[in-house]
């Protein structure tokens, strides 16, 4: 078997650490690197062997949990699934996500993000309060109707699409494309009748008007969402509110379940031949 | 939905301000397209031309809906600018009432001369 080659990569790391002055340094490590490599195995790597005091935040180590995000060579990136490899350097830059206070070395405080999206309401509003306190059967939704907001569903809250978006750089309070993605996620839902409770939020001073369409956080999303797409379905949402032409759709019903069954078809006999 | 009115209102304005400056532009600058039209506009940027044109009610009425427009959109876009740079949303009033002054000051002194003419 072949010997597996390792690099030696520098990490070039922005260190911040605000009980020591609040100021911003760059620090170099040397790292072996092999192939499959991950940049948070390389941060892993130096927090475990060379300086214990480097500080970053990671959970799910395969792009589902959201907190690993960070600017890699002046780009943001999940860093646990972004391989050294794919830069082709020896030498990279990693820097706390961009538009978010920095609470510590690679750490930003995504609390504004948070309250942003909890704003929005990020969950199903319906009129039918009895139904919603005491289900009695699932909402009836197509795989069209599912199609209409699926991708928007997979944002994983990292704050990369604020970090990428040039609103956000220069306007402190911008509800940010995550929040109005999410906005449009849920009143885009079939099941949801929280429309009205959602768009004084985002038609603010510092609401959904404020967006450039720059795309950047579109670009930037390692999900693959598309909050550009998101901010002018919902733009489409408010016009057609606020002009009057909006079509007016009756949130999903509850379908019972159902009482009559088809016969099972019975399993078929296997039919390979044991000799 | 009063931010998303404003914002139709703005796009609108922007569409209006393109159709009066165009027949505004056509009608003072672009004389020899007009001419060949058969339209007789000499000297039309002449100080007695203008006088003429803003004591007629169709043209008094461009002028002030041109006016008009132009100041909606230029201080509705400036203020979209300015609030982006003020996060704070007492800023942000002040920033809306100091806009809605120049706008009405401006509009005011803008329609002063095509009134007075109108109306005698």
């Amino acid at each position: 078997m072949a010997e597996e080659s390792v690099k030696q990569i520098i990490f070039r790391i922005q260190r911040y650490d605000p009980e020591k002055g609040r100021i911003l340094r760059m620090q170099e490590f040397t790292v072996p690197a092999s192939r499959g490599m991950t940049v948070l195995d390389g941060l892993i790597y130096i927090k475990e062997h060379l300086d214990s005091t480097l500080t970053f935040r990671t959970s799910c180590r395969m792009g589902i949990c959201g907190s690993c995000g960070m600017l890699v060579n002046n780009y943001p990136h999940l860093v646990c699934h972004t391989q050294i490899e794919e830069f082709n350097s020896n030498k990279l830059t990693v820097k706390p996500l961009p538009n978010l206070p920095i609470i510590k070395d690679l750490v930003v405080d995504l609390t504004s993000m948070f309250e942003n999206h909890k704003a929005i309401k990020p969950y199903i509003l319906r009129s039918d309060k009895q139904e919603m306190a005491n289900p009695t059967a699932e909402f009836a939704e197509t795989p069209q109707e599912l199609a209409d907001f699926l991708q928007f569903s997979y944002c994983v809250k990292c704050g990369i699409c604020i970090s990428a978006c040039p609103t956000s750089a220069s306007d402190k309070v911008f509800l940010g494309p995550q929040a109005m993605a999410q906005c449009y996620r849920y009143c885009a839902d079939n099941r949801d009748e929280g429309q009205q409770e959602r768009f004084p939020v985002v038609d603010s001073d510092h609401g959904i008007w404020r967006c450039h369409l720059a795309g950047a956080c579109s670009e930037a999303c390692p999900k693959g969402v598309d909050p550009a797409l998101a901010i002018q379905l919902l733009k489409r949402r408010l016009v057609s509110q606020a002009l009057g032409t909006a079509r007016k759709k009756q949130p999903a019903k509850p379908v019972p379940p159902p009482t009559e069954f088809k016969e099972k078809v019975p399993f078929p006999d296997f039919t390979v031949k044991k000799d | 939905m009063r931010t998303t009115r404003f914002y139709i209102l703005h796009m609108l304005t922007g569409a209006l301000v393109a159709v009066f400056l165009g027949i505004h532009i056509i009608s003072l600058h672009l004389d020899t397209i007009l001419g060949f039209f058969g339209m007789d506009v000499t000297d039309a940027v002449a100080f007695e031309s203008m006088m003429e044109r803003a004591g007629q009610g169709i043209w008094a009425a461009l002028y002030i809906a041109l006016l008009a427009v132009v100041l909606y959109h230029a201080l509705y876009g400036l203020r979209g600018i300015i609030l982006e740079l003020t996060p704070s949303p007492k800023a942000g009033r002040i920033v809306t009432r100091v806009f809605v002054i120049i706008g009405i000051i401006a509009f005011a002194w803008g329609t002063y001369v095509p009134i007075a003419l109108l109306s005698g």
